[in-house]
C-alpha cells in the first residue's frame, strides 16, 4: 500500500513528466528555447508563453518543479499540504517569472541564512521554495540593466543570495501582522522588501516600468492542461478515498484555512486533492465563460490556487473573497477578462481564511479592498514581486486583522472580569 | 527565540486554549528537570472524550520541522481566532492530555535537540 507522501511524489512527477511531453511534442526545439527563456525579462507580468513560446515555458516549469521536488527530497521532507503547494505554485509561476537561472541564489541564499541561525534547512525549506517569488530581481540586475557580462553575473548572483539570506527573519515578522490569515505570507515579505530594493534601483535611476506580456492564443493544449489535471486529482480522490472520499471533502470544507493548515493531515490526502480537483475545474470553467485568455499566468495562477487547495483554500471560504474582488471590478469598470482581473479573482484566495474564520461579510469587504490594494501594489515594488496579490493581500489581511482584533478587545469584551457563573 | 519567551509562547497558546472554554479555574506548573522542561496544565472544566483523543492526537503529531521552524513562530503570539495546539504537537518532546476527577490536565515535556526521555519524569506507560 502506498502511502501519501509516495502518491503525492508520483502525482507531482507525473504533472513533470505531462508537462514536459506536451513541451517537446509542441515543439521539438523546446530545450533551446528554454536556454534562451533564462535570459529574458521576468518581472511582472512577463508571460513567458507569449516571449519565449509554449514549449519553452512548460519545459521551464517542469524543471523548475524538478528543483523543487529534488529539494524537499534531499532534505527528507514529507510530501503534504504545505509541500504540494509550494512545488505547485514554482511550476505556475515558472510559466511567468521564474526560471532556474534565477531562482537558485534566493534558495542558496536561505540555506546561508539555515546555517547562520544554526537550524537545520529544512526548517526554512517552505521560505526557500516560496522565496523564489523574487527571481526578478536576479534577472533584472543580470540582464536588463546592461552591465557588462561579469558584473552582471556576479551582482546578480550577490544580490540574490542577500535576499534569501533577508527572507526568514522578514517571513516570520510579516506572519504576525496577519496572524496566518494571508495564506501567500512570501508574497507579502517579498513585497516589502521590493520596497526597499525598488527605492535603491530607482535612487540609481534605473527605470522600473514596465509592460505587461499576456498572450491571447488560447490554443486548446492550453486550454486544456488545468482540466486534465483537475480531472486526474478529482479521481484520484475517489479511488484513494472510495466510500468517504465526500464526507472528507465536506469537512475540509468545514476548516477556516489559517496558516498553517495542512489539509492532507487534518484530513485526509483524497478530500484535498477532490478539493484541489473542483477549484481547478471552477476557475477554468470562470476564466473561459468570461473570454480569458489561458496563457502563462492564467494556468500559473490556477495551478498555484490547486496547490493551496490543499494548504488553506476550500470551495467555503474562498467564494465571499471572490464575490468582493467581483464587486470592486464591476465597481471600479474594469473587464472581467482583464489581466488584473482576471488574477485578482483567481488569487484573492490568498485572504480566504479570514472569511472561514470570521464570516461571509468580512470575506466580502476584505476581497474588495484586495482588488483596490492589488492595482497599485505592483508600481511599489517595481514589479520585482511575482506574488503582487500575496502582498496585497497581506496588506489587506493586516488591515481587517487589526480592525477585528480591536473590536474583539474594545467593542466586545469591555466587561472582560466577567467570570462564567 | 530564547529559553524564557519560548516558555511564554507555549504557556500563552495552551493557556488560550483552556480560557476558550471559560474555566473558574485554571493552574500552571513549571519544573525544570534534568534534561529539560515539564510544563503542566489543569482546569476544572468537564471535556469529552472526543475532545480528549483529538488533543492527544494534535500534541503528539508527528514533528514537521519544515512547518516548526516557520509557521511554529506562531505559538502563543497570534492568538486571534481559535487556539491551534497542533502548533505545540511540532515542538514539544511528548505531551499527555488526561482528565482529572474535576477537569483537564495537559503534560508537555520539553526539551533541547539532546533531549534524553530517560533523565524526565514522562510517564512509563506513555
Amino acid at each position: 500500500m502506498l502511502n501519501q507522501d509516495k502518491i503525492l511524489k508520483i502525482i507531482i512527477s507525473t504533472i513533470i513528466l505531462y508537462f514536459i511531453i506536451l513541451a517537446f511534442a509542441i515543439d521539438q526545439t523546446s530545450f533551446m528555447g528554454f536556454l534562451k527563456l533564462q535570459i529574458m525579462p521576468a518581472r511582472l507580468i512577463n508571460d513567458f508563453i507569449e516571449t519565449a513560446g509554449t514549449g519553452p515555458s512548460l519545459l521551464n516549469s517542469a524543471i523548475v518543479g524538478i528543483i523543487a521536488m529534488a529539494i524537499i527530497w534531499i532534505n527528507k521532507v514529507e510530501f503534504s499540504g504545505p509541500t504540494f503547494a509550494p512545488v505547485l505554485t514554482m511550476m505556475g509561476f515558472a510559466l511567468f517569472g521564474k526560471t532556474v537561472v534565477n531562482i537558485l541564489p534566493i534558495i542558496f541564499g536561505v540555506y546561508i541564512a539555515a546555517k547562520l541561525a544554526k537550524k537545520e534547512f529544512r526548517q526554512y525549506l517552505i521560505i526557500a521554495l516560496f522565496g523564489t517569488a523574487l527571481g526578478p530581481i536576479v534577472s533584472l540586475i543580470g540582464i536588463e540593466l546592461g552591465l557588462s557580462l561579469f558584473t552582471s553575473i556576479f551582482l546578480s548572483i550577490i544580490i540574490g543570495i542577500a535576499t534569501g539570506i533577508l527572507l526568514p527573519s522578514l517571513a516570520i515578522a510579516m506572519l504576525h501582522l496577519h496572524q496566518g490569515y494571508n495564506l501567500y505570507n512570501i508574497g507579502l515579505t517579498c513585497g516589502f522588501l521590493g520596497l526597499f530594493f525598488s527605492g535603491i534601483l530607482e535612487g540609481l535611476g534605473v527605470d522600473l516600468t514596465t509592460t505587461i506580456s499576456w498572450n491571447t492564443g488560447n490554443s486548446p493544449i492550453l486550454i486544456s492542461i488545468i482540466p486534465t489535471i483537475s480531472i486526474v486529482f478529482i479521481i484520484l480522490g475517489l479511488l484513494i478515498g472510495k466510500k468517504r472520499a465526500i464526507t472528507n471533502f465536506l469537512k475540509i470544507q468545514k476548516l477556516s484555512g489559517r496558516l498553517p493548515s495542512d489539509f492532507m493531515n487534518f484530513n485526509s490526502l483524497d478530500g484535498a486533492l477532490i478539493n484541489s480537483g473542483l477549484i481547478g475545474i471552477i476557475a477554468t470553467i470562470y476564466v473561459y465563460a468570461v473570454g480569458g485568455a489561458f496563457n502563462g499566468p492564467v494556468i500559473g495562477a490556477i495551478l498555484t490556487v490547486m496547490g493551496f487547495a490543499a494548504f488553506g483554500t476550500n470551495l467555503r471560504n474562498s467564494w465571499p473573497v471572490i464575490l468582493g474582488v467581483f464587486i470592486a471590478v464591476n465597481l471600479f469598470g474594469y473587464d472581467l477578462n482583464d489581466p488584473n482581473a482576471l488574477l485578482a479573482i483567481i488569487f484573492v484566495t490568498t485572504i480566504a481564511p479570514l472569511a472561514g474564520e470570521f464570516g461571509i461579510s468580512i470575506g466580502i469587504i476584505a476581497g474588495f479592498l484586495h482588488f483596490s490594494m492589488v492595482l497599485r501594489t505592483g508600481s511599489w515594488h517595481g514589479f520585482l514581486n511575482l506574488y503582487n496579490n500575496g502582498f496585497a493581500g497581506g496588506l489587506t489581511a493586516t488591515l481587517m486583522i487589526a480592525l477585528i482584533q480591536w473590536f474583539k478587545d474594545n467593542i466586545l469584551n469591555i466587561d472582560f472580569f466577567k467570570f462564567r457563573k | 527565540m530564547n529559553q524564557k519567551n519560548y516558555i511564554m509562547h507555549l504557556i500563552g497558546e495552551l493557556s488560550s486554549y483552556i480560557l476558550e472554554g471559560e474555566p473558574k479555574r485554571m493552574v500552571i506548573s513549571l519544573h525544570q528537570e534534568k534534561d529539560g522542561i515539564h510544563l503542566c496544565i489543569l482546569d476544572e472544566k468537564e471535556h469529552s472524550d472526543e475532545e480528549i483523543e483529538r488533543l492527544n492526537m494534535e500534541m503528539n503529531s508527528k514533528k514537521r520541522p519544515e512547518l516548526s521552524g516557520y509557521y511554529g513562530a506562531m505559538v502563543g503570539k497570534d492568538l486571534l481566532g481559535t487556539a491551534r495546539l497542533d502548533l505545540l504537537g511540532w515542538q514539544v518532546k511528548h505531551a499527555t492530555v488526561s482528565k482529572t476527577s474535576e477537569g483537564i490536565k495537559i503534560d508537555l515535556w520539553i526539551g533541547g535537540d539532546s533531549f534524553d526521555d530517560r533523565n524526565f519524569t514522562i510517564p512509563k506507560e506513555a
